[in-house]
């Protein structure tokens, strides 16, 4: 028998870690179907969208309100208004719940936990994978978005550069709403059916919105998610991509942190 | 230094305490044997062990560290209930998921030799819902090799095992033993135990009630003539009056005398009384016997 203190043990750095949970985590990503179906599903809402004024014509009066609305509303007044590439938070919160929900049902997290892997590590991990899809997410819809709008007939008149300052925008937002809905899952594990609502409820930016309703076009709603999200819009310039990153990171640091002291401090599965 | 050192070890679920101030000691190289009725605290312990369940006081220390030190916790091997694997992967991918988190180098070189350790080469392909029972526990036991550990901690894993299987078992862990991996193994089929454990633990109530070697437990586990005459009861009297201790067994029906030979009783029940045995042998109390009277004894 080996003398125990000779015992050596090689202490696995953050990024050997890391790399191999991120390495799993985009590894069932790129498995799952489910990641293709969202992407479809991202890809063709926004031409559902746009053909969805009627016979009281198209909801939007250019093809890239498709993508984003024309100035930072957090109050709505219609649909054209709301329905923008936001709503990638919305099927988003839905594709992260189930796939996090399979790492619970399928005991994999009780594995996981069993080796070296740290609690911020996995909440990390879950946090930039989700993040990478719907920023993938973000892209189809774009693609989505852009075609629909060239056979819809609409002005197709806009400033580049606030257009690519609001899809940047958009999508570095993916991190914190990443971070929010990796938290809501760590928070009903195994049940994530009720995560599915909840990243609903709040993908929707309804309490945002809510909030919008009593305080007006406020940009203190920006420090909200969903009101950062509203600030990447058709008139946005550097300072609301870097409004979006200060929030998306400084969420996606709390929701973190948070979701890795819930995560020591009760039963992991 | 011991392999695992627990210390008043504590764990409530709202009111009730399924872990009580437990004390365990495993030493490096043993294959400890886990016993415990249903509800008893075994699984609880084990999962704290493990890192799933945050204990709610005490302290647990694994090769003289906490337990919650990354580069121990690298050196851990754990099945507990079932492996952690995704239905729809096979199996071969869901151990390279394993064997990604665990950093392993020759990462296939190290699957294909855990596969073939529990015997399951062929599974390799097989999607993991598609698989029997048992096939799941034997894979659940190549996870847990993965990476070659230092400490095993395996929780009811014979179970749904066959024969061959349970075998195979044995082989594995007293082979991995040899070479001072230490085993912390919980089974309700105490038979399969006992060819294999070197240690002991008895917990009842959340509560260590007896921990032992191998050794002290054959010494606790003493040999009896067992035998079977019409007149047990007259016999049993008898034998009683002579060596101090005998006992019907209810279920066989055959009186136990205990710190006798067979021959000897044969011929004095045969010559002093007249008594026929018709079956005569010798036996030792199994575990599974000593812990159920020491389970009854504890009722009591």
């Amino acid at each position: 028998m080996e003398n125990a203190n000779t015992l050596l043990f090689e202490k696995p750095s953050f990024f050997q870690r890391l790399k191999g949970m991120l390495g799993v985590d985009f590894y069932r990503l790129f498995h799952t179907p489910l990641f293709y179906i969202f992407l479809g599903i991202a890809a063709v809402i926004p031409a559902l969208v746009s053909m969805g004024g009627g016979e009281e014509g198209s909801l939007y009066t250019t093809a890239w309100q498709i993508i984003a609305a024309e100035s930072p509303l957090y109050v709505i007044r219609d649909m054209g208004d709301y329905a923008n590439m936001n709503m990638v938070f919305i099927f988003g919160g839905i594709m992260v719940s189930i796939f996090i929900g399979h790492d619970y049902t399928s005991g994999y997290v009780k594995q996981l936990f069993t080796t070296h892997a740290k609690k911020e590590d996995y909440m990390l991990s879950k946090t930039l994978v989700s993040a990478f899809s719907m920023v993938c997410m973000c892209v189809t819809y774009f693609l989505g978005g852009t075609v629909s709008g060239l056979f819809s007939g609409l002005s197709l008149s806009v400033n580049a550069g606030s257009l690519i300052c609001a899809i940047f925008g958009k999508m570095l937002m993916s991190l914190g709403w990443a971070s929010l809905y990796t938290f809501i899952n760590i928070l009903f594990r195994r049940k994530f059916g009720i995560s599915i609502a909840l990243c609903f409820v709040l993908g929707t930016g309804i309490p945002v919105i809510g909030a919008a309703a009593l305080v007006g076009n406020s940009a203190a709603l920006n420090i909200f998610l969903y009101g950062s999200s509203v600030q990447a819009c058709l008139s946005s310039g550097v300072l609301s991509v870097l409004v979006c990153l200060a929030c998306s990171c400084a969420w996606a640091a709390f929701y973190n942190a948070f979701g890795a002291f819930l995560l020591y401090h009760r039963d992991v599965y | 230094m011991n392999a695992i050192e627990i210390r008043n070890l504590t764990k409530t679920f709202g009111e009730k305490r399924a872990v009580d101030g437990l004390n365990m000691t495993v030493p490096q190289g043993a294959i400890y044997g886990f016993i415990g009725e249903n509800g008893s605290g075994k699984s609880t312990t084990e999962k704290c062990l493990c890192g799933l369940l945050p204990p709610s006081g005490g302290e647990i220390r694994l090769f003289g560290k906490d337990y919650r030190e990354e580069e121990v916790r690298a050196h851990i091997g754990v099945l507990i209930e079932s492996p952690g694997c995704f239905p729809n992967y096979s199996v071969w991918n869901n151990m390279k998921l394993q064997a990604a988190n665990l950093g392993l180098g020759h990462a296939d070189e190290e699957i294909r030799r855990v596969l073939h350790l529990v015997r399951m080469d062929g599974a390799a392909g097989n999607k993991f819902k598609n698989c029997s029972l048992g096939m799941k526990q034997r894979i659940g036991i190549a996870f847990a090799l993965l990476g070659s550990p230092r400490l095993l901690v395996l929780d009811e894993p014979i179970n749904g095992l066959d024969a061959d299987g349970m075998r195979i078992m044995r082989e594995v862990l007293t082979e991995l033993s040899g070479k001072g991996c230490t085993v912390l193994i919980s089974s309700h089929i105490l038979g399969e135990l006992e060819k294999i454990a070197t240690h002991y633990g008895i917990i009842r109530g959340g509560k260590m009630l007896k921990e032992m070697t191998a050794e002290q437990l054959n010494a606790d586990c003493p040999t009896y003539v067992a035998l079977k005459t019409d007149e047990i009861e007259k016999t049993r009297d008898i034998l009683q009056r002579t060596y101090g201790r005998a006992d019907i067994d209810e279920q066989t029906g055959e009186i136990r005398v205990y710190g006798a030979y067979a021959e000897e009783v044969a011929k004095y029940l045969f010559g002093n009384f007249g008594i026929a045995v018709s079956e005569i042998r010798t036996a030792k109390i199994s575990l599974e016997e000593y812990y159920i009277n020491l389970m009854q004894e504890g009722r009591k």
